[in-house]
């Protein structure tokens, strides 16, 4: 885990006497709301529905147990008890206090933990592959180059007023986790031929009104140059995005518009114009970080797994869990254990005080005290050995943790929506905690296989939608919440954008036509063939037959 | 009209602002709007460039005087509103591909809280709007000690240089 030294930790400090002082400022009038809410959002304190919300970033998606700690006392102390983990990997809180705030982010900052650039029109916390540092599957640690970016984009003086907000998004690993083409700029790590590190720098992806995955814009970005690579792109993005039109001012848009090569040229002419001296990240600084991130040598142990066969044998709810919930681990033994946060009719990202308690004690005691939390709302302890997989199960099906439902129909994305947020059309929540209960019999899941259901009460799309292979988009028609389906999407290892199938539903109708939906699947599904590829092979008829002939 | 300097004290005013200028001979410490410079610069030598100001709005392309830049003797860039960063980095092209070296203002709708990023960026002094004190401006401009990220203030990330020295001081 990445540590913050005295000089992290005095501009942190920094931080948040600077925030107590604009909280001040604005409790005594001195500043407008509209004057103080572009610096409390770069603190990620947002005015919701009901209360001030904060959101905490989660570096990278990496926690250490006593920061998972720290989580779970500022839920009991200046929330309701709980913290919904949110699809970029952050922690939000709903009810928070303006007075107290910065309070929290002193207790926060104890730990080396902030809101710093969680919102607001600058470069947001940083997004990295969740098994970063022990799947099999990686070229390098994804880590160690979001934190470099990290600090590099942190109190930016250039970049802090951008047109529209700016997300990253970094992958080590062969299969994309992190869903980088939906980012503003999405990094993979590859080697050159000669085996050189390097980046596939990806521009200009998003969600929101304009779904876009991103094009490749550099093949190979060599790795001692990526700060001055950024550094180019971010320039010619504050200085030609659009200002004008809120819908139209994040980079996606200046990158269609330009078109990929004339946008790629003008970033390699910025890119050749700035002094490589500028951006230089020393190779003691890489391994400073680098080392930070490695855990103690683990010894590979290939015996255990036939002796978790035959513990597996007895119970066939915890092969289940197992084959849903447990991912390959690079050192043979191990397993990296995803932590499900979506119960059947939860609160999809929810967690409770005592359960983020719960998780920091089992991260200690099975997984090197390390937790992460990845984009779909779920958590993971990444270097669990397979003799502790059976107890560790025990422990979470007591906390209500281990349910088997990792990447299947009720492993839903939902954003907080009308429930909480100002901005959404609609209510995600209910929807979710309803498809959940309709598809609640976890052996007709794991037979459904595969399946991403994805919600988001506004076209912000904070709930991915546009990813999911069926997503519901809710919207506000005359007044009444309405609930569009699309369908092909696709958010993990592939990227595209889903299509709108036909006219919207109602609640009850919705919930009705993702029961069609997966039906119509299983009833024209070939054998061993996935939900996206039975799509991608019939397309919408045989659904749209389904869902709308049917009268 | 308040003017500071990027240790956030006062500085004299000396500059004066004309809206059409008449003829080149008079202008002698005056802010000219962009179009009104790029009709005289033609006309102007070196000298007579150094003691002329120009006003550049967002909308304004720095680089049709790219040639002139360097000699002029002020560049005041307008902040059309605090949320607009695009001075930001005209300041630092300003500074780095022009090779600016004379008065680089901030001027417009600007916040306190903007003081040390300014600086950074290479201003060196801003007008304080009325309705905020001139010490709130020299609150901000000394929030933070040091930077993560090399800027026109500092070629180097001065955390990096920080660690760097740490390190050697425990090998010593």
């Amino acid at each position: 885990m990445y540590v913050y030294d005295t000089i992290d930790k005095s501009l942190l400090n920094q931080r948040v006497a600077e925030f107590r002082d604009q909280v001040r400022r604005r409790l005594d009038g001195e500043l407008t709301e509209d004057q103080f809410k572009p610096l409390r959002l770069m603190n990620g304190l947002y005015l919701q529905l009901h209360a001030y919300m904060l959101r905490v970033a989660i570096p990278y998606g990496a926690l250490s147990s006593d920061q998972m700690r720290k989580l779970a006392y500022i839920a009991e102390t200046y929330d309701r008890g709980y913290g919904h983990f949110t699809t970029r990997q952050n922690i939000q809180y709903n009810w928070i206090e303006l007075s107290t705030a910065p309070d929290l982010l002193f207790d926060l900052s104890e730990i080396d933990l902030h809101a710093i650039q969680t919102s607001g029109n600058c470069i947001r916390n940083v997004t990295a592959d969740p098994y970063a540092g022990a799947a099999a599957d990686e070229v390098d640690d994804a880590r160690v180059w979001s934190e470099i970016i990290r600090q590099w984009s942190t109190f930016h003086p250039e970049f802090s007023y951008l047109p529209r907000k700016f997300k990253f998004a970094v992958t080590g690993a062969d299969a994309d986790r992190a869903a980088i083409k939906f980012h503003d700029i999405g990094l993979k790590i590859i080697r050159s031929d000669t085996g050189e590190l390097g980046f596939e720098v990806y521009v200009g992806g998003g969600q929101g009104r304009t779904p876009i995955v991103a094009p490749l814009i550099n093949s190979f970005l060599p790795a001692k140059d990526l700060l001055r690579y950024l550094d180019a792109v971010l320039r010619i993005y504050n200085l030609h995005g659009r200002r004008d039109n809120i819908y139209k001012a994040r980079i996606k848009i200046l990158v269609k518009s330009l078109g990929v090569d004339s946008f790629t040229s003008q970033v390699d002419a910025e890119f050749e114009r700035l002094d490589p001296a500028l951006f230089v990240v020393e190779a003691d600084e890489i391994n400073r970080i680098r080392d930070m991130f490695s855990v103690p040598y683990l010894q590979a142990d290939e015996d255990v797994k036939a002796r978790l066969e035959e513990r597996i044998e007895e119970s066939p709810q915890m092969r289940r869990w197992s084959d849903s919930n447990t991912h390959a681990h690079k050192t043979p033994g191990y397993a990296i254990v995803t932590i499900s946060l979506k119960p059947i009719g939860g609160i999809p990202g929810d967690a409770t005080a005592e359960q983020m308690y719960a998780i920091a004690d089992l991260a200690d005691r099975f997984s090197l005290g390390e937790v992460r939390v990845t984009y779909t709302q779920n958590l993971v302890l990444p270097h669990v050995h397979q003799a502790d997989l059976f107890v560790l199960w025990s422990e979470l099906k007591r906390l209500d943790l281990a349910t088997p439902n990792i990447g299947l129909a009720t492993d839903i994305i939902a954003c907080p929506g009308l429930d909480y947020c100002s901005l959404a059309n609609a209510r995600s929540i209910p929807i979710s905690q309803r498809i959940s209960e309709r598809f609640s019999d976890l052996e007709s899941q794991h037979d459904i296989g595969p399946l991403d259901i994805r919600i988001s009460g506004c076209i912000n799309a904070c709930g991915h939608h546009h990813a999911g292979h069926i997503g519901i988009l809710g919207v506000d028609k005359r007044g009444e919440e309405r609930y569009q389906l699309t369908l092909g999407g696709q958010g993990n290892g592939e990227s595209a954008v889903g299509k709108i199938v036909g006219p919207g539903f109602d609640e009850d109708g919705i919930v009705d036509a993702v029961e069609t939906v997966i039906s119509t699947y299983l009833s024209v599904r070939s054998t061993g063939e996935l939900f996206s590829q039975t799509l991608e092979r019939t397309g919408h008829a045989p659904f749209k037959e389904r869902l709308y002939d049917s009268n | 009209m308040t003017v500071i300097n990027i240790r956030g004290e006062n500085v004299d005013q000396t500059w004066r602002d004309v809206e059409v200028a008449e003829e080149t001979r008079s202008l002698d410490s005056v802010i000219l709007s962009f179009a009104s410079l790029k009709e005289h610069i033609e006309t102007l030598d070196q000298k007579s460039l150094s003691r002329i100001g120009v006003r550049l709005t967002v909308n304004d392309e720095i680089g049709e005087i790219a040639d002139h830049a360097r000699h002029i003797g002020l560049i005041d860039l307008v902040f059309p509103n605090f949320k607009d960063g695009r001075p930001f980095s005209t300041a630092v092209t300003v500074r780095r591909d022009y090779g600016f070296s004379g008065d680089l203002r901030a001027s417009g709708d600007i916040l306190p809280d903007q003081a040390l990023f300014l600086a950074r960026c290479g201003f060196s002094t801003i007008v304080v709007p009325v309705q905020f004190p001139v010490k709130q401006f020299k609150t901000s401009l000394g929030a933070y000690t040091i930077a993560y990220q090399a800027a026109v203030d500092s070629n180097v990330s001065q955390v990096r240089d920080l660690r760097r020295s740490a390190v050697e001081v425990v090998a010593e």
